[in-house]
């Protein structure tokens, strides 16, 4: 069973268009949801949690239509948005006392062990927390029910690198179960790049692409040449090109281009941005 | 939805401690104050606004936007304000119709005319804040709704100054009872109705 299954997911603002998206996150997986800002992360997060009304398609979490039954589903996921969300003025131990009268599944032995794990206070007020610590409370609150699926909507987003891969090895731990899974959004493509099994590239509302990370890195690589060399290939094999006065550097498909070519490794952040200056 | 009112109830504690002086200072000149019912029905009303002050906290605090994350219903996140709304609206309705027998027997008189008056337009004015202003809070969110509700005050104002003029407060205060039974009625079901306008306006939000 998957987690997640998107089928043509239409939304339109004026001037913005979520666009027949299509994206599938399999059980005890993580799905990176890349896109610069505006590109229609946060409007299919909150399309999937049914906070907004969808024109179009069709989204099933855990194997249910998510308008049906959304309520019972919310049991079962846990949630992380890049302002938290919680009142400023409540301590750790009165999000507890509301979590424990909200979630049906709350364990509290669970979560006074992420405030252990993660060194929160528990009577400091919310608004007392950096940024970082605010962070760690809402991953806290979304890991204390037993959550099936983690949702998290640029949640590593303006942590500082130590405490981002904290965050990181978090979400690593949760889906060693396999029937975890987790849907992530950031623009911060190097965190999802560690952790991510697959990548899915989403500009002005439009996916650009949804695949494995390890296929991604199999299929493409850069090259280096100049412009008369790059002429000589397949202008299939070639999905993006940056040129300088140097030369061209180009993405290409590692299966097309000849024997005896140069073909480097192409990490996740030169993949999109390639991607992106290909689409305009 | 008790995590919703636990939650409520905790930000109220922390954000709302000056009602609750307010209150006390008002009942206070309440007592030796008999020609003016203001000090009586003030107390009332400003603990009608509670719920529209803990949903301006809400929207400051990103609560909004998480709470529709977690597995309430949108009825549900309406529903709790209203509530939060009856019981300290209800509380202070019933303090001050407390301090309105003291001040009675303070005076060494009693008049339950007086005291069903006093318990209509405090029941009136205690629901007509959050009955006027949560659904156009619902809708437009707290600053849009803010100023939706003080045009709508004004009008109030107005209509209530055109009601004195045909005389209405006389034939309210000359002691028919099945008026303010008809009041009361008609504020408990527009309370109602503004409780289902709120939830329609909610759901149908977009954040």
């Amino acid at each position: 069973m998957n987690a997640l299954e998107i089928r043509n997911l239409t939304k339109s603002y004026t001037g913005f268009q979520l666009d027949h998206l299509n994206l599938t996150l399999p059980n005890g997986c993580i799905l990176g949801l890349i896109g610069e800002n505006g590109a229609g992360k946060s409007t299919t997060i909150k399309l999937i949690l049914d906070m907004i009304r969808r024109d179009d398609g069709h989204i099933t979490i855990l194997g249910k239509d998510n308008r049906e039954s959304i309520q019972l589903l919310k049991q079962d996921i846990g949630v992380v948005l890049d302002d938290v969300g919680i009142p400023e003025c409540l301590t750790a131990a009165q999000v507890g006392k509301i979590m424990e009268n909200t979630f049906t599944r709350w364990d509290n032995s669970v979560y006074a062990g992420y405030l252990k794990k993660f060194s929160l206070s528990v009577n400091k007020p919310f608004k007392e927390f950096s940024r970082g610590m605010k962070m760690k409370l809402g991953i806290a609150v979304a890991l204390s029910h037993d959550p099936k699926l983690l949702i998290l909507d640029e949640a590593t987003s303006g942590l500082d690198p130590v405490i981002r891969d904290e965050i990181i090895d978090i979400f690593s731990e949760f889906t060693r179960d396999v029937h975890h899974s987790i849907l992530i959004s950031s623009h911060i493509v190097s965190d999802l790049e560690k952790i991510c099994d697959y990548i899915a590239f989403l500009h002005k509302g439009k996916l650009l692409l949804c695949e494995e990370k390890d296929v991604l890195m199999e299929q493409y690589g850069l090259v280096q040449c100049s412009q008369a060399q790059l002429a000589q290939l397949d202008p299939n094999a070639i999905k993006g090109k940056k040129s300088s006065p140097y030369g061209v550097q180009a993405l290409v498909l590692r299966n097309r281009i000849p024997r005896g070519w140069h073909i480097s490794p192409v990490n996740i952040e030169e993949l999109f941005i390639f991607m992106v200056k290909e689409s305009e | 939805m008790k995590g919703l009112l636990l939650k409520d109830l905790y930000m109220a504690a922390k954000y709302c401690r000056s009602f609750l002086f307010l209150v006390i200072v008002f009942l206070m000149l309440s007592l030796w104050e008999n020609d003016n019912i203001f000090f009586t029905v003030y107390p009332t009303m400003i603990a009608g606004i509670i719920p529209m002050t803990l949903l301006s906290y809400d929207e400051r605090n990103k609560w909004t936007l998480y709470s529709r994350t977690l597995p309430y219903s949108g009825a549900q996140l309406v529903t709790v304000k209203y509530l939060i709304g009856l019981m300290f609206g209800g509380l202070a309705y019933l303090v001050s119709l407390g301090a309105t027998v003291v001040r009675m027997t303070i005076n060494n008189y009693f008049s339950m005319e007086e005291l069903l008056f006093l318990g209509t337009l405090l029941l009136v004015l205690g629901l007509i804040g959050p009955m006027l202003l949560l659904p156009f809070v619902f809708k437009y969110g707290t600053e849009k709704g803010r100023i939706i509700f003080y045009v709508m005050i004004g009008f109030l104002c107005a209509a209530s100054v055109i009601a004195n003029g045909l005389g209405l407060q006389t034939f309210i205060q000359i002691g028919n009872s099945w008026i303010w039974g008809i009041v009361v009625g008609a504020a408990v079901v527009l309370y109602l109705l503004s409780w289902r306008l709120s939830i329609l306006f909610y759901q149908k939000r977009e954040l």
